[in-house]
């Protein structure tokens, strides 16, 4: 049975990506108790699946890595994985939740030593790659999963598999019987920072996504070119394998779009921009990368990061919301469309198209199981009626990281508050 | 000393018993590294393992543990002994996961293991376990600088959450650029139409405020000290001097709008009707919601607004960047026209209309009351008539010659932030007396006044603004504790003012916080080691003063070294500048590393094994070769890699010592340097690639060949790469032949 | 220029999108396009050989005040009526049903392209409809083969008798037609007394809309 330390002068945060593992580190260095709620088996949310970091193009593991450390090195923080909150009564300064807490199979004992794997055949999609590779069914999320443990995952539960595994494993670190279990916890205040999912690309109907293996999204691309990846960071399209060197970036797949997603989605314009410099790295002057936008938003001092893409002639830049997409014999993928600064037709054709979608926030369409504000794109709308429910990163805005770890800041403080109130209340 | 008692652990779990000689690592750390107490156990993590050591702490008073099993970045939770100095010898990813397992290979991989055992029992005998110094400052009053929407909501903020706020405002009252405006963005859903500025709201909430102290005509004429024991001269107009002790500072001083009389071109200055949004903000406010009038008084019946004046600046003239606000602005301003009578013709002339977020919703809403946008170039506003006449490309249409004729024109200019004085540009030589000012030039004023030795503001990044150079970590700026928030960050609306503004108080609240604690601040968050320096040793060469990335360290009078605790991120940059090695931090020193360095087993040059020190940066490099490891891509025997805090704490003497031993080659990982730098500590690895640039001289005078020394820049992603750059190194090492200090 | 064309033009002097939004059916959505031109690249008809003016750029013409350019442009007569512009839409503009309001405004107007087929088609057809209140095929036919003259007449005749002998032979065509015979309605009058007091109603609302203007 997991036990959890919590107290109404704790905080729970939910959701284990930057935002959420931003909020949970500065309220417990400021020596307030945290208690991180996360659904995945690891930590790091999306940003973890990222290649690079605009504008910098550095590496969002960079960071993770030095956040991590904060972690192992702070003791007010308990950590949930594979934990989703299922309900949230009470009020402010005095909340009780209940969180369903699913098996993992494989306890603190695990060393991460990879046995294992090695003892189960059967492969499954491998989630942390957006399903573009396979991973065993007894696997390390990814290199730098927090915590550091394999994951049994249900599908051979039940099967010889399980149980090779369980042999398998010399430090009695695999447990079949693990149950799915409900805690229920006290807390002052909750930051709700479950951030955002990938607009499903496949409704924008036009575009062909699912149906033409050579038209991906900005994320999966994130994957392609990450040497962590499925591809080992080469850029492949995944109709046949080869190397896709003249690439299409199109804009607003999904959002700034009544039919889709009407917020716009903010980080898109600029993940697309950084992802020409993918195509600039791999293959040099031979890459050829085309962004077809309404606007460009590279919005305040990302404006130079802009003029250098620009600046590349290896990247054209067509002011146009693509019509529609076809593929061509060899599977090449072809846009369809009409340039709008001036009236002029085109069908180019591609190796690949990278649909940049947007950003639609999590938690719409799933109830926060408590009374929350939310605007008209799903996003947590900050409100007195709120109570000490207080939104974080891309629950409550389109953002990109850095002003999701902003939001976050703002959001432990605010949780800061209410527990010091309690505090000096009980002083 | 006596006190001491030291132990090795060795793990021989995960497959470490099966490729390893268990016993004769045993005998290594008994006999060469001298440990009293040396286990073996098969799983060293479990909790029995775990027991067995904490036994030894409690019941045999072990101080000191070698831990010989996995990375340090591995199993931290079991391996967790807060009283206890831990050193970790990295035998799973440092040794059996990076190397084959063959035959062949088993003499070079146990050679490996056996030096990692001797290293960790020669590091952990250099450490103390640091205690802390909890006596750095404990006072818990915020300084905010600056009392626009950003100043006061820091300060509101940090008074809900309980603490006492010090608000200094330079001009007469607060409210700052909000205050002169008719009405903002909207914040909230339907984000339809302009919302009230919330000004005077926030300004009742200040007066109630019993924890908020308010010096208004005031500005900040020193400030000494250092996080949590700030001393803060307050120059207040007509008034004397006050002082105020301080924890942590937020700086909220805001920004200037660009000179709009810089941009002739598009008639400011020739035309009166021609205004910048603050110029329009001041003619709707004389409005107050009825027909907006020009200075002339004639009631404007069409309005063009001109996106990016004198913004996103090509040319080198006026602003490079895009001041992120301005779209929605002038939509609010093309608004207040519509609203107030709907037939006045309202056009937004733009290149990229820039409304991210909801901002799509105002833009509708501008659109469906008519507000005309069109995607085009501005060249000119001339004088035509009573009004104006815009000239533009409309890119739409491909018209070079659009023109529309307009009562009024606002020009959207940009954000300057208010940010004091470019330290940077000061490091430059300056001869006194020299210095005499181009024509016109406006010194910048400090703003903060900071006693610092390296200079009276924080450090500038882009621009002028005070931004973090840090994706992940936007609130770091090079001064401990003092924080920048709103605009004079970054370009930036009310609505993220708001919440810049309120993260910038959670971090100033727990810099303070840490501050009484002795822990240390971002990016080594707790660390209670902190440098010290034998001064009998001086030299008083400076180089730490200068050198230190945070300011930490200032002068006294005899150019001694004075070290503010509360003000060190501990990344050890002073350590590695010090030519003398007198400083050192009690867990981490000249002592510990060199400790390694020597206690490695060096074969003679028959051996035809080479020896090769790696120096790695605890960020990026080291995580690199750990993950390497995980994917088990193997790289040479010959290497011996120990993580440091960063490459800025590289000392030379670790480099000359290690060649003067017969090491053959030292490869030192560090993060990138430059504009888009990676360092954790901002400019350590480029001070200690600037170091290290010296040891080539060094090289010369030993004798030996440039080769010797490869400076790497290294990422953590280079899991695949990495392996293959050290074998390449090797490869050139054997090629160019065994040191000749080998055997002295 | 007709007499309303002229009446209009001085109302609304340079407004011409004011214009648009008053007397244009589904006039007033034309101010909301964010001219991303997904409505150009999805027209089925821009390829072969393509319009003048895709829907995005008329929509920015109108904004310009291009009226003169606008109303008499061909490019709101080649609508197929597809509508992938209408469900493409990010803005949701009906786009189809503004270009065929448009197109109407150009032609009460006066303004509309002459010989424009599709223009002449409707025309014709309607002209041709409303007389029995019943298509006469026959008779559209000949007059939609013989607009370009008595030889273009002669030889699309010949070209499509083919395709007629059938039709005739499956009694789908009425060649009596010809000499006016042929299905009429039943209450030919009643049709017309319809369709004046539709003509009467439409009159009476835009007259309503242009005074309220």
């Amino acid at each position: 049975m997991t036990s959890v330390v919590a107290t109404n002068q704790t905080i729970l945060v939910v959701g284990g990506g930057i935002a959420g593992m931003t909020a949970a580190l500065e309220a417990a260095e400021t020596g307030k108790r945290v208690v991180l709620v996360e659904k995945n088996p690891w930590l790091g949310g999306r940003t973890a699946q990222l290649y690079r970091y605009f504008p910098k193009m550095c590496h969002p593991t960079c960071g993770l890595e030095i956040n991590l450390r904060r972690l192992k090195a702070n003791p007010n923080v308990q950590v949930l994985t594979l934990a989703e909150v299922t309900g949230i009564s009470g009020q402010k300064g005095d909340y009780t939740v209940t969180v369903r807490l699913k098996p993992r199979y494989v306890n603190e004992k695990c060393t991460a030593c990879g046995d294992c794997a090695q003892a189960v055949a059967t492969e499954i999609p491998d989630a942390f790659n957006y399903g573009l590779g396979k991973v065993k069914a007894a696997y390390l999320p990814h290199s730098m999963a927090y915590p550091m443990r394999y994951v049994l995952d249900p599908a051979i539960i039940g099967t010889p598999e399980a149980e090779a595994a369980r042999a398998a494993c010399k430090y009695g670190a695999i447990d079949l019987d693990q149950k799915e279990e409900v805690v229920s916890l006290k807390a002052g205040a909750i930051i709700w920072a479950t951030g955002w999912r990938p607009y499903d690309a496949a409704k924008i109907t036009p575009y062909r996504y699912g149906e033409f293996p050579n038209v991906i999204t900005n994320v999966e691309f994130e994957r392609l070119a990450d040497p962590h990846g499925p591809t080992g960071g080469r850029i492949l399209r995944p109709s046949d394998g080869r190397e896709a060197k003249n690439i299409a970036f199109i804009q607003c797949a999904g959002s700034r779009d009544e039919n889709h997603l009407r917020h716009c989605s903010r980080f898109c314009c600029m993940g697309s921009l950084k992802q020409t410099h993918y195509v600039q790295e791999k293959y040099g002057d031979e890459g050829k990368s085309t962004i077809y936008y309404i606007d460009i938003r590279a919005i305040d001092r990302f404006e130079d990061f802009y003029a250098k893409v620009r600046a590349n002639p290896n990247v054209t830049f067509i002011k146009s919301k693509v019509a529609r997409i076809s593929q061509d014999k060899d599977g090449n993928p072809v846009c369809w469309g009409v340039n709008t600064e001036g009236y002029k037709r085109y069908a180019n054709t591609h190796d690949l198209v990278v649909l940049a979608v947007g950003m639609e926030p999590e938690v719409k369409g799933v109830d926060i199981p408590a009374e929350v504000m939310s605007d008209s794109s799903g996003f947590i709308m900050a409100d007195p009626l709120n109570g000490a429910i207080f939104g974080a990163g891309c629950a409550t805005n389109a953002l990109d990281v850095n002003r999701a770890v902003q939001s976050a800041t703002a959001a432990a403080l605010r949780a800061v508050q209410v527990v010091n109130q309690i505090a000096r209340a009980e002083a | 000393m006596s006190d001491k008692k030291h132990a090795a652990y060795i793990c021989a779990g995960c497959g470490l018993g099966e490729r390893l000689d268990i016993a004769a690592l045993e005998a290594v750390a008994k006999k060469e590294g001298k440990m009293q107490i040396v286990r073996t156990h098969p799983f060293l993590c479990s909790e029995e393992g775990v027991a067995m050591i904490r036994a030894d702490i409690e019941s045999e008073g072990v101080t000191h543990a070698a831990i010989c099993a996995c990375s340090r970045r591995a199993k931290t939770e079991a391996f967790n002994f807060p009283t206890t100095a831990i050193a970790r010898g990295n035998l799973r990813e440092g040794v059996i996961w990076v190397r084959p397992d063959t035959e062949e290979a088993r003499e070079t991989t146990q050679e490996m293991a056996e030096d990692y055992v001797r290293m960790a029992c020669a590091e952990v005998k250099a450490m103390t376990q640091p205690a802390g110094n909890p006596n750095t400052g404990m006072n818990k009053t915020l300084l905010v600088v600056g009392g626009g929407i950003s100043g006061m909501t820091a300060a509101l903020e940090a008074s809900k959450a309980g603490y006492k706020v010090v608000l200094v405002e330079k001009t007469g009252s607060l409210g700052g650029w909000a205050a002169r405006l008719h009405r903002r963005v909207p914040t909230r859903e339907p984000f339809k139409s302009p919302e009230d500025t919330g000004v005077a709201d926030m300004l009742a909430a200040i007066e109630a405020d019993p924890n908020i102290k308010v010096y208004l005509n005031a500005t900040i004429a020193k400030t000494s000290g250092a996080p949590g024991r700030f001393k803060v001269d307050i120059a207040v107009e007509s008034g004397p001097t006050v002082t105020e002790d301080i924890g942590a500072i937020v700086q909220a001083t805001g920004f200037t709008l660009y000179d709009a009389g810089k941009l002739p071109h598009l008639g400011y200055g020739k035309s009166p009707h021609v205004v910048d949004q603050a110029g329009l903000e001041a003619l709707a406010r004389a409005a107050n919601g009825g027909p907006i009038k020009r200075a002339d008084g004639k009631e404007v019946k069409s309005v063009v607004f001109v996106q990016c004046a004198g913004q996103r600046d090509a040319s080198g003239e006026h602003l490079p960047y895009c001041s992120g606000h301005c779209c929605n602005t002038s939509i609010k301003q093309a608004i207040y026209f519509k609203d107030a009578n709907p037939d006045v013709d309202a056009v937004v002339l733009y290149t990229d209309l820039r409304t991210p977020g909801n901002g799509e919703d105002f833009y509708r809403a501008a659109q469906n009351r008519g507000v005309i946008f069109s995607k085009g170039v501005v060249s000119e506003v001339v004088p035509a008539g009573d009004g104006l006449s815009v000239k533009f490309h409309d890119l739409i249409l491909d018209d070079r010659n659009a023109q529309i004729e307009a009562d009024l024109v606002v020009l959207a200019t940009g954000m300057v932030p208010n940010s004091g004085v470019n330290i940077d540009s000061l490091t430059a030589p300056q001869v006194e007396g020299q210095e005499a000012p181009a024509e016109g030039e406006v010194k910048p004023v400090s703003i903060l006044n900071l006693t610092y030795r390296q200079g009276p503001d924080i450090p500038q990044f882009k621009w002028g603004f005070t931004d973090s150079h840090f994706i992940c970590f936007p609130y770091e700026t090079r001064r401990t504790a003092i924080y920048a928030a709103g605009p004079v960050r970054r370009p930036m609306d009310i609505a993220q003012a708001i919440e810049d503004a309120t993260g910038a108080a959670m971090k100033a609240i727990q810099a303070m916080e840490n501050a009484g604690l002795g822990r240390a601040a971002h990016p080594r968050s707790g660390d209670l080691s902190f440098p010290t320096a034998r001064l009998e040793g001086c030299t008083q060469c400076k180089r730490c003063t200068v050198e230190c990335p945070f300011g930490a360290i200032d002068e006294d009078e005899k150019r001694y070294p004075v070290f503010n605790e509360s003000r060190c991120r501990r990344c050890g940059t002073c350590m590695g500048a010090c030519p003398v090695r007198v400083i050192s931090f009690e867990n981490y020193s000249v002592n510990t590393v060199g400790a390694q360095i020597k206690a490695v087993n060096i074969p003679d040059e028959f051996e035809n094994k080479p020896r090769i020190l790696i120096l790695a940066c605890e960020n990026d490099a080291y995580p690199a070769l750990d993950m390497a490891a995980l994917n088990r891509n193997c790289y040479s025997a010959y290497v011996r890699a120990i993580p440091v805090r960063c490459l800025g704490s590289v000392n030379t003497i670790w480099i000359t010592d290690a060649l003067n031993s017969g090491y053959d080659g030292v490869m030192l990982m560090g993060c990138k340097h430059g504009e888009d730098y990676q360092c954790h500590f901002v400019k350590g690895s480029e001070l200690g690639r600037y170091r290290m640039s010296k040891v080539y001289d060094t090289l010369k005078g030993m004798n030996l060949e440039p080769e010797r020394v490869l400076d790497l820049e290294v990422a953590i992603t280079d899991l695949h790469t990495l392996p293959r750059k050290i074998d390449d190194y090797v490869a050139k090492i054997q090629q160019i032949g065994p040191s000749p200090f080998k055997g002295f | 220029m007709s007499e309303l064309n002229q009446q209009m033009a001085a109302r609304y002097k340079n407004n011409f999108l004011k214009e648009i939004e008053e007397q244009a059916e589904m006039g007033e959505w034309v101010k909301m396009c964010m001219q991303c031109g997904v409505c150009s690249g999805s027209c089925p008809t821009h390829f072969h050989p393509g319009w003048e003016h895709p829907p995005q750029e008329i929509f920015m013409m109108i904004r310009a005040g291009k009226r003169e350019e606008v109303l008499t442009s061909p490019s709101m007569w080649m609508c197929t009526s597809c509508y992938n512009c209408y469900v493409r839409c990010p803005r949701k503009l009906p786009i189809t049903h503004i270009m065929h309001g448009i197109a109407e405004y150009a032609y009460r107007l006066g303004l509309a392209p002459k010989m424009q087929p599709t223009l002449h088609l409707s025309q014709t057809f309607w002209n041709n409809c409303i007389k029995t209140g019943r298509v006469n095929e026959v008779r559209l036919t000949q007059s939609l083969y013989f607009k370009d003259g008595f030889m273009a007449g002669i030889k699309k005749g010949l070209e499509m008798k083919d395709v007629a002998l059938g039709l005739i032979k499956a009694k789908r065509l009425n060649i009596l037609e010809a000499l006016g015979f042929g299905h009429k309605c039943k209450d030919v009058q009643g049709i017309h007394r319809m369709l004046a007091k539709a003509r009467e109603l439409e009159a009476k609302r835009k007259g309503a809309k242009a005074q309220a203007a």
